[in-house]
């Protein structure tokens, strides 16, 4: 029981240590997020159009091996948006991400002052380490690294199969 | 009303039992696992990118997708605390046991509690099928995607293979030797169903996994199979032994040499080391799911 004693007095000691306080920036998103999951807004919604779903995206992202690089899904399966990982020797590369954005104001507007094309498509960069391609007004095609530059990961926006996700139907 | 993950993740000690037991087993796992215990932290480890403007907008968006009960994240935090508020009862259990074997004490309690390598090993068993719950509400896979989840073990990173690592350190080869993956097995085989059945943690998470109690337990064993190969290497190649791991927790808990299933339970009654990577994991990923859709 000495033993037990031992683990239990440090267990006191740690959990006396105090920590910061908790941040308030985020109180706002969440009280609003909150009351939107509780009640959701009554408005009918502006279209019969559904978000696409993740197992629809998978097969237009860059396969798996191009570039020597891994590619491992991490979210996949769920409605709207796909992402996958690139590692090489099991260090992470970049993250590539398909998401529709259908009826996102403000995931769409940034797209408005994009100066710059890929493929016809217009791109943005999202702060310093993200380059992102709109397909069909709706798709944000997406690759993030903090090691490749704007350029590199214009490169790897190409590799993803921009005219199949340009022809997805409409619903789906 | 739920917590938001951000008030989750920023209610996590800065420094706990927990947080220097995982930082002991950093050997196993070199520089994987931080702890991050605030929500702007998390979103830059996420995006490498420390831009304010940046940071709040990922921020606010990873709360909305976290209300979002159809994406799942909150049933996966739900499911990491269950794992050590269920673990703590059943570790009090065996230590109970083992001092009514050793020490007498409290004798009484032998008949009415299960050997503690039984125990160990269900409670063990159990444990990884609570991370393989995590991983499918995480993904939007079904409850049984056995071999997704194996074969993303070997991409396990940060706060994920801190975990596996403590688990593998803690719940296996500390309690049960080098032996572990046999013993888990045999005792999964060997449960009676009614007794996985109301098993603290397996009732909490048997609804997310498919079919009758028979099937519950086959998956469990299935489970348990699939990623015993990889995590058997594991503990082979990165030196976990129960020697390795007694020296490192030694400067925390004071481990005697024959004493080493009563340590496992202590820690397991006083460590919360599921909850704590866990609730880190979802944030991790509901931020990343954020910085794909902002």
């Amino acid at each position: 029981m000495q033993f037990l004693a031992l683990a239990l007095a440090a267990l006191l000691l740690f959990s006396a240590c105090k920590k910061e306080p908790l941040s308030t920036r985020w109180d706002q998103a969440a009280a609003t997020a909150s009351a939107n999951a509780a009640s959701p807004p009554s408005a009918a919604p502006t279209s019969t159009v559904v978000k696409t779903h993740g197992d629809d995206l998978n097969k237009f992202f860059p396969a798996d091996g191009v570039d020597g690089m891994k590619r491992v899904f991490t979210d996949e399966s769920k409605k709207g948006t796909s992402i996958a990982k690139l590692t090489k020797d099991g260090k992470e590369v970049a993250t590539l991400a398909i998401n529709d954005a259908l009826e996102d104001t403000a995931a769409l507007k940034k797209f408005e002052s994009s100066t710059e094309k890929v493929a016809g498509y217009p791109v943005v960069k999202v702060g310093g380490n993200q380059t992102a391609a709109l397909v069909r007004a709706r798709y944000q095609v997406k690759v993030s690294s903090p090691t490749l530059d704007h350029e590199a990961r214009k490169t790897w926006v190409q590799k993803f199969d921009l005219a199949g996700i340009n022809k997805l139907a409409e619903g789906k | 009303m739920t917590d938001s993950i951000h008030q989750r993740l920023e209610s996590l000690p800065e420094s706990s039992l927990t947080t220097h037991v995982l930082g002991a087993l950093d050997y196993i796992v070199p520089g994987e696992w931080q702890n991050i215990v605030r929500f702007d932290q998390m979103i830059q480890s996420v995006t490498g990118d420390s831009d304010e403007a940046l940071t709040q907008q990922v921020g606010e968006k990873a709360i909305a997708l976290w209300f979002d009960e159809s994406l799942g994240y909150q049933r996966a935090a739900q499911v990491f605390q269950w794992v050590d508020s269920g673990s703590t009862v059943a570790g009090a259990a065996a230590l109970a046991n083992m001092a009514g074997t050793r020490f007498e004490v409290l004798s009484f309690l032998t008949d009415v509690t299960p050997k503690s390598d039984t125990t160990q090993s269900i409670d063990a068993a159990v444990k990884l099928a609570a991370e393989l719950t995590a991983f499918c509400l995480s993904n939007g896979f079904p409850g049984d995607s056995v071999g997704d989840f194996a074969s993303s073990l070997v991409n396990a990173g940060k706060e994920e293979k801190m975990r596996l690592a403590a688990w593998v350190a803690l719940d296996c080869v500390l309690p049960l030797g080098p032996d572990f993956l046999r013993k888990v097995m045999d005792a999964v085989h060997a449960v009676e169903e009614s007794e996985l059945a109301n098993h603290r943690v397996f009732r909490l998470i048997a609804d997310h996994l498919p079919g009758d109690i028979g099937a519950k337990k086959n998956l469990l064993l299935g489970n348990i199979e699939s990623a015993g190969g990889y995590l058997n290497g594991f503990a082979n190649e990165q030196g976990v032994t129960q020697g390795s791991i007694q020296q490192r927790i030694g400067e925390y808990i004071d481990i005697a040499d024959d004493k080493l299933d009563l340590a496992a339970a202590a820690i397991d009654l006083s460590t919360n080391y599921f909850e704590h990577t866990g609730i880190q994991t979802v944030a991790r990923r509901v931020i990343g799911r954020a910085y794909a859709e902002i």
